[in-house]
């Protein structure tokens, strides 16, 4: 395909049950999604406890323009453009910091934390040039919104509020802090950032693909089982193979987990039941669940298990395992996978130990799981880059997709996530602002 | 007491290096401890392997279940060679208890991985060796690479 025809006419790239192998791998169309999903969607910034008082800050990514989140002076938490607005250079190079002002290292611009230009160096160098200090503040994404902390924003002023934007699957975020006997999380335990040679999409559309797991992860159920074998008769199961065993689970396993697709490319699998369910009980956390919430209602904050909800198009959240992984785009061909962890305020710390054996063990780039998943999507991004056939196949139970209520439901194995996700695709890419 | 023997001290650590060099995890696993761990933080300076993620942190139930998965037909990552070249440097023994049988070594190495690409790991290894009846073994060993914060791509063997 020529690289302008197929920019004008995307919907034949994006068909009900399968898609153009050129929108996992056309520069062309990664830098019109940049435009019109990472530049219209909400995007997962960070955490409010990231910034915990005046002058903290962070810096990251909206697809691909650098951003800061900053908590100002008056405790408001700002994201801004990383970006000084005299020539353009980066304001802060780290990763996390806490400063009163942003000083430009190259010709000393100097901004408040709230993103106001507070001083020029040698400023009676702009007599009679109409330049005013007021006019050139750091600039502020069109909207910033927070769910329990977890912080959003998008350059978009006409995208909805975050919320309509986010609809049932913001319920995913309100339990992931409602697990907290104190009813808040805080990130703890550091994070990974995974490099990961492929189209950000691929890590997005697995974590809905019930159909990979006793493929893709068999070997390391075998690895568990054929240890536990070796051992004593009657030995129990530790934390580590409680984890490692779901992955092999059967497809009539994953069947019955379902998944829900939601407006927007957002979605789910599970709700009830998820491979966390079956998980022991950590001592002393029920008890203190249930002196902060009662019975009743810590019966029906635990009964939440979502396996993965997607966040479309930024990010994916494990409610029973406190634990999320953020896409970072960079090219159409390579993509950052950072993982964060939570630590439920109130609970044990065993909580917390783990949630971060989980992820050792799964998001790791070092893990039993996750060197799996990469190889395959970029066995994919290679391979899709040859001509050998343009079609990526997306139709199973395509016929039995149920709607309700705006949603749409269906077994576990559908390929129901992808295609919901393209839905939205379809629909930011086809117009421009 | 002698101080502990740094001559096979240094053969160990080259007996090792030499089962990782030729992607020998069943032999590299007979030199440690029954209660062993391997450990690769991800923060510079991080002291918490439990309540910190890390990109390495096996008990000696995951080198068991690691072992098992290494070059699994039924894995994707493990399809490629894979073969290492260890340089170990500047070993010192920074401490020892009072009869020797246990001491914690530390040295610096390089670690070229071929695994689809050609890819190079620097940083310091820290060693708690035990001796019994007059062999060391590893007991606990840290790996801090230089760039252990940095975006990781996939490594699926130890160093």
């Amino acid at each position: 395909m020529g690289s302008q025809e197929h920019l004008t006419d995307l919907q034949t790239l994006v068909q009900p049950t399968r898609v153009h192998r050129s929108v996992y791998t056309d520069p062309d169309i990664f830098a019109l999604e940049m435009e019109r999903i990472w530049g219209r969607a909400w995007i997962y910034v960070g955490h409010e406890s990231q910034v915990p008082s005046a002058g903290s800050f962070i810096t990251t990514e909206i697809g691909l323009d650098p951003v800061l989140m900053v908590r100002d002076d008056d405790d408001n938490i700002r994201v801004l453009f990383n970006r000084c607005r005299h020539k353009g250079a980066k304001l802060s190079a780290r990763c996390v910091g806490k400063t009163d002002y942003f000083r430009c290292p190259y010709h000393g611009w100097t901004y408040r934390n709230n993103g106001e230009l507070r001083g020029v160096p040698a400023r009676e160098g702009y007599p009679e040039t109409g330049f005013n200090a007021g006019d050139h503040g750091l600039v502020a994404l069109a909207q910033v919104d927070n769910i329990r902390g977890f912080v959003f924003a998008t350059k978009s002023p006409s995208s909805p509020d975050l919320r309509t934007y986010l609809g049932d699957a913001a319920a995913t975020l309100e339990n992931i802090a409602d697990r907290a006997p104190a009813g808040k999380v805080e990130i703890a335990g550091g994070r990974l950032r995974y490099r990961h040679p492929c189209n950000w999409k691929m890590f997005i559309e697995n974590l809905n693909d019930a159909m990979h797991p006793m493929i893709a992860h068999s070997s390391v159920g075998m690895a568990a089982r054929s240890y536990m074998k070796s051992q004593p008769e009657g030995t129990s199961y530790p934390r580590e193979a409680e984890i490692l065993f779901p992955f092999g689970s059967s497809y009539d396993f994953f069947d019955q987990m379902g998944v829900t697709g939601l407006a927007n490319g957002h979605g789910y699998m599970g709700g009830t039941s998820s491979i966390h369910t079956a998980y022991s009980d950590i001592p002393g956390y029920w008890e203190a669940m249930v002196s902060s919430y009662g019975e009743i209602r810590t019966q029906e904050i635990l009964s939440s298990n979502r396996h993965n909800t997607i966040f479309y198009p930024s990010f994916t959240a494990k409610d029973a395992i406190q634990a999320i992984r953020v896409a970072r785009p960079r090219s159409v061909n390579e993509t950052i996978i950072e993982t964060y962890h939570f630590k439920l305020v109130g609970a044990p710390e065993e909580m917390l130990e783990r949630t971060i054996l989980y992820s050792r063990l799964i998001n790791s780039s070092s893990g039993m799981v996750g060197p799996d998943d990469l190889d395959c999507y970029a066995r994919m991004q290679e391979a899709l880059c040859s001509s050998g056939s343009d079609w990526v196949d997306l139709s199973r139970y395509a016929q039995q997709d149920n709607q309700e209520n705006g949603n749409v439901t269906g077994s576990g194995t559908s390929d129901l996530a992808a295609r919901n996700q393209f839905s939205a695709w379809s629909k930011l890419m086809a117009t421009s602002d | 007491m002698p101080p502990p023997d740094l001559a096979q001290i240094e053969r160990l650590l080259y007996d090792e290096a030499d089962c990782l060099d030729r992607a020998d995890l069943d032999s590299w696993f007979e030199l440690y401890t029954e209660d062993s761990d391997y450990w690769m933080p991800v923060s510079p300076d991080q002291n918490d392997p439990h309540r910190h993620i890390s990109l390495f942190y096996d008990n000696r139930l995951m080198m068991e279940i690691r072992r098992r998965n290494f070059g699994h037909e039924y894995a994707a990552s493990m399809e490629y060679p894979i073969r290492c070249s260890h340089i170990i440097s500047n070993i010192r023994i920074v401490s020892a208890d009072d009869n020797s049988s246990e001491c914690r070594v530390t040295s610096n190495f390089q670690a070229i991985v071929y695994y689809k690409d050609q890819n190079v790991y620097a940083g310091k290894y820290t060693h708690d060796l035990v001796c019994r009846g007059g062999t060391y073994r590893i007991k606990h060993k840290r790996v801090d690479l230089i760039n252990c914060d940095a975006e990781q791509g996939n490594l699926v063997i130890y160093l």
